[in-house]
């Protein structure tokens, strides 16, 4: 049998730069490995020296995708750094933004990175040919999660209005009614996302891992929570050194991380087998037709957790606001920040897994020690054993299908290596 | 880059997203929208001028918005207006700090190679996926300004700090422009 070899130099749909690294000779594997090859991004060092009120501003620029995680995750380091407590009104709308990314971001990932595989295109932009009505819908979906966004945080991307301890602007009753309605028809399009994805032909594979994910007992948690694992442990946020234990590998400048097994796996897969039981009615029919039950141990299916998950958002926003109307909504100082010296924190559930951001302070509010843990970084060592684990099964077919079912596995993580420039190059003509 | 929290906050939110606009249908409506990572060198330049235009008083109906690095989502950013104007890092080919006028027609812009992804998605990208889908966008102008340095660190370098006042210039010039031609 004759060597395969392959080299995928920048995975396409993928957010950064990441490399596969495969080589079978004789039906033996030499070398399977996925890559990070994106350089260090330093963010640590940016946020020290700087006050406590500009850190979220700082970190929401680390990713254009996740920045309401970013930044929400920040805000509750600082906030329990120095105890500051939110008012009901305030986590609502919290919760409410964070779903609205939430949705954004899996809308994205599902139709506009994973879908293509399976429509034999190589991007979104031919699929209009073909499957108009698909990008439409994409499209219609992302501008409902997008303007919730807008609402709340002031703007589609970069939400400027999320403070220390609250908001610096409320929206209106007239607003959270406009988009209630709006998030309610959506249930349509909801409804025929579930039933397309339910049709895809996912690649079998199975492998059981370690799944991590924050968990609450009244609701399925995006901020805030314990730590557990679908391994029986459990730990306080403060504790998330004793989950991650990062260590370096010489083939990627991302740092791994592992647990109680050689690598654990985070995000929307990882949430659904660890709080199936606080998905929404809704999202649990959605799952059911998606054939996901936990313990789901196929990593191409993240993509149809991720399908539930935007189900659950949509209906626990209806809810929210709900919430907001009955009770009220008004304008509201957030509180006085007493500084103090202190470190707190922070953990949430963004759209790809677990967020951590840690911070010291000094007695003047001003950052002297951060670290963040992103989720990409704790999936890299669990699609790496993935790699490896599926590598062996597919041996015999062609390279060509071999490299693109290893590109499918790194893309089903939805890996967020780096969140790159956007500048442009021209050519005049 | 940024400041005292209240005070940015409540500049941004008088002009930007919330505010909705009491304009009337003759007024052309206009955004300013500047990209980029203002962690990233001279990638900031667009939020950059986006603050520097908040600071000002500008013509009824038009608004300066800063786009960060919202790939695909420009699309949404750019729907509804009357005339766009976006300002960017752009290789031009000219020394660091110079920028240059032109509009998507007059130029091509280079798609990133391979496949689409979201994070390496732009302009370039959301203008293509805009065209495949026939969704009428407004005339779009844009300011590209040669970067002299792109990579993690907070701030313009100098040379393209010290082409603010000129670029804000252009950038208002422009805007009166398409505020005549809404009259005539």
């Amino acid at each position: 049998m004759s060597g395969k070899k392959i080299e995928v130099h920048h995975v396409t749909r993928v957010e950064g730069h990441g490399n596969i690294v495969v080589d079978i000779k004789n039906g033996e594997i030499k070398e399977c490995r996925f890559e990070v090859v994106e350089a260090p991004r330093f963010f640590e060092a940016f946020v020290r020296g700087r006050p406590y009120y500009e850190l979220s501003h700082i970190t929401s620029r680390i990713c254009g995708i996740c920045a309401v995680g970013h930044a929400t995750t920040s805000l509750r380091a600082t906030e329990k750094a120095f105890s500051v407590e939110l008012s009901e009104q305030a986590w609502l709308l919290r919760k409410l933004n964070f779903h609205g990314e939430m949705i954004d971001s899996h809308v994205l990932h599902t139709y506009y990175l994973v879908a293509p595989d399976f429509f034999g295109v190589h991007s979104v932009i031919p699929l209009v040919e073909t499957h108009r009505e698909v990008v439409e819908r994409a499209l219609r979906i992302k501008k409902l999660s997008g303007d919730l966004c807008a609402m709340i945080g002031g703007r589609h991307t970069h939400p400027i209005a999320l403070t220390v301890g609250g908001f610096t602007h409320t929206p209106t009753e007239r607003e959270l009614r406009e988009i209630q309605e709006r998030l309610i028809a959506a249930r349509a399009d909801m409804d025929v996302t579930v039933d397309l994805f339910a049709t895809l032909p996912w690649p079998e594979f199975e492998r059981e891992t370690e799944y991590v994910s924050l968990h609450k007992d009244d609701e399925y948690a995006f901020i805030d929570g314990t730590i557990v694992t679908s391994d029986g442990f459990s730990y306080p946020i403060e504790d998330y050194k004793k989950v991650t234990n990062e260590h370096c590998v010489p083939f990627s400048t991302a740092k791994w991380t592992k647990h109680n097994r050689d690598s654990y796996m985070v995000g929307a897969l990882a949430r659904l087998n660890n709080n199936f039981d606080q998905l929404h009615p809704r999202a649990k029919e959605a799952a059911k037709k998606l054939g996901l039950k936990p313990l789901v141990t196929n990593p191409f299916l993240n993509t149809a957790a991720q399908v539930v998950e935007m189900v659950h958002c949509v209906e626990d926003s209806i809810r929210i606001i709900d919430e907001l109307l009955t009770r009220g909504i008004k304008p509201e100082e957030p509180p006085v920040v007493e500084v103090k010296a202190g470190e707190g924190v922070g953990a949430c559930e963004v759209p790809r897994g677990v967020l951590f951001h840690h911070y010291v302070y000094d007695e003047e509010g001003r950052c002297t020690e951060a670290n963040c843990i992103i989720p990409t970084n704790q999936n890299m060592a669990n699609l790496n054993a993935d790699m490896q684990a599926l590598v062996p099964q597919i041996l015999d077919r062609p390279q060509e299908e071999i490299r693109h079912l290893l590109e499918m596995l790194v893309r089903a993580y939805d890996p967020c290596i780096s969140c790159s420039t956007h500048f442009l190059t021209v050519e005049f003509v | 880059m940024i400041s005292e929290p209240q005070r940015t906050q409540r500049a941004e939110l008088s002009s930007a997203s919330f505010a909705v606009s009491a304009t009337s249908s003759r007024t052309m409506r206009v955004a300013v929208i500047g990209l980029g990572n203002p962690l990233r060198g001279d990638d900031g330049i667009g939020p950059r001028v986006v603050a520097e235009l908040h600071r000002r008083e500008l013509p009824e109906g038009v608004e300066a918005i800063d786009g960060g690095t919202g790939g695909l989502d420009l699309l949404r950013l750019m729907e509804g207006w009357d005339r766009v104007i976006v300002v960017d890092a752009a290789e031009i080919g000219r020394e660091p700090g110079a920028f240059a006028r032109f509009t998507p027609e007059e130029v091509r812009l280079r798609l990133h190679e391979g496949d689409l992804s979201l994070h390496n998605a732009g302009l370039p990208e959301a203008l293509a996926l805009a065209s495949a889908l026939n969704h009428p966008l407004p005339p779009i102008t844009l300011f590209g300004v040669q970067p002299k340095r792109i990579g993690w660190e907070a701030g313009l370098s100098p040379v393209v700090e010290r082409t603010i006042p000129a670029l804000v210039e252009a950038i208002l010039d422009e805007v009166s422009e398409a505020a005549k031609s809404a009259k005539g």
